[in-house]
């Protein structure tokens, strides 16, 4: 997906069902340390704790694991301003029949939070997109999020409208 | 045990061990015994140990050690198996368990009920986990820990008492740049190299 190309050296996961191919091909890559996680805040100290000693982190989870992880985005990446890299499958997408509640809930918390984030709707401009907000999170030393939808995973036709 | 008399063991052994530590009074304790910008005081509930396991795995030659209490493990306790399962050998997790949630007014934690922390590691999958029941136990039990080469978790009944100590004399982001410049100037190595250009682009 790109995140060795935006310098990613360790990525805590929670798996979504449309995240498997992109867990499975964080899993077998030897040069990224991979954490699985039982709940997603874990990810959040996890990925911190390891931006302190020098690593570049991701943390990839379904919008719910998101919302499971906001006092600890809040009271330590905010609060300490540490960078992440978060990935988050957008669940309740447009076109879904499940988590429409969860998907409606999803860019006004990014927002209230003031997280600033991007919908990935491109395949092709996955990398560079990983690329770019890694630099806006390390630069502004905040967490930036990018919204991972089926259209990127391959796993629907994109739409030229959204 | 007295957790101020057991923190000193620690500091006895630490070494140059990067040491994070849970929120509450403990952490002022603990930086007045053992001063260092090798410290890592936490504040979310809860994420001291997944905090001290990132920092483990990230530098898997360096001890980490957890300074954890009841209250915050019982609300992270997901974390004792995902420590099983990265089972980094550089770890030593120490939970001091008062039973109550001391910086919150001191009401009961669940353990004051009987759930066994010790107990919870080790049925997570952490074979070296102890409870320690004195100092006498307590202090050759960090020692081993810092000198063997395994994940480690000891538990320890303390006492609610609090020692008089000075407030914690830095704020959240000044701990974030003290910590990383100590891992900068100790491990050699590069974390906040920025590249500004001489102008913008």
């Amino acid at each position: 997906m790109g995140l060795k190309g935006a310098g990613i050296n360790l990525v805590a996961t929670l798996p979504d069902v449309n995240l498997a191919d992109v867990l499975s091909e964080v899993d077998e890559d030897r040069e990224i340390i991979h954490v699985p996680l039982c709940r997603e805040e874990e990810g959040i100290g996890i990925c911190a704790g390891a931006y302190l000693v020098g690593k570049k982190c991701a943390a990839i989870m379904q919008n719910g694991g998101f919302f499971n992880s906001n006092n600890a985005i809040v009271s330590t990446l905010l609060q300490y301003q540490i960078p992440l890299l978060l990935l988050i499958y957008y669940a309740g997408d447009i076109g879904d029949r499940t988590f429409s509640t969860t998907g409606s809930m999803t860019e006004p918390v990014l927002q209230a939070l003031g997280i600033r984030y991007y919908i990935m709707r491109d395949s092709e401009d996955a990398a560079e997109l990983i690329k770019r907000a890694q630099v806006l999170s390390e630069d502004a030393k905040r967490p930036v999020a990018l919204l991972v939808t089926k259209e990127v995973l391959g796993r629907r036709v994109a739409l030229q409208s959204l | 045990m007295k957790r101020f008399d057991c923190l000193k063991a620690v500091a006895a052994a630490a070494g140059d061990a990067l040491v994070v530590s849970s929120a509450g009074a403990m952490t002022l304790e603990w930086n007045t015994i053992h001063p260092s910008d090798g410290n890592f005081r936490v504040r979310t509930l809860g994420l001291c140990s997944s905090i001290a396991l990132g920092m483990a795995l990230g530098l898997p030659r360096r001890k980490v050690i957890a300074l954890d209490g009841d209250g915050s493990l019982l609300m992270n306790l997901s974390s004792l198996a995902t420590i099983a399962r990265m089972k980094p050998s550089n770890l030593l997790h120490i939970v001091f368990d008062n039973e109550v949630y001391e910086a919150s007014g001191s009401k009961q934690t669940a353990t004051a009920a009987g759930t066994d922390l010790v107990g919870m590691a080790r049925a997570a999958g952490i074979r070296n986990s102890d409870w320690t029941n004195s100092l006498e136990e307590f202090a050759p039990a960090v020692t081993n820990a810092m000198n063997g080469g395994e994940l480690c978790f000891i538990g320890a009944k303390v006492t609610t008492e609090r020692a008089q100590v000075a407030p914690f004399p830095i704020d959240e982001v000044e701990n974030k740049y003290r910590f990383i410049r100590h891992i900068e100037k100790t491990e050699q190595i590069a974390i906040l190299s920025t590249s500004l250009p001489a102008s913008y682009v």
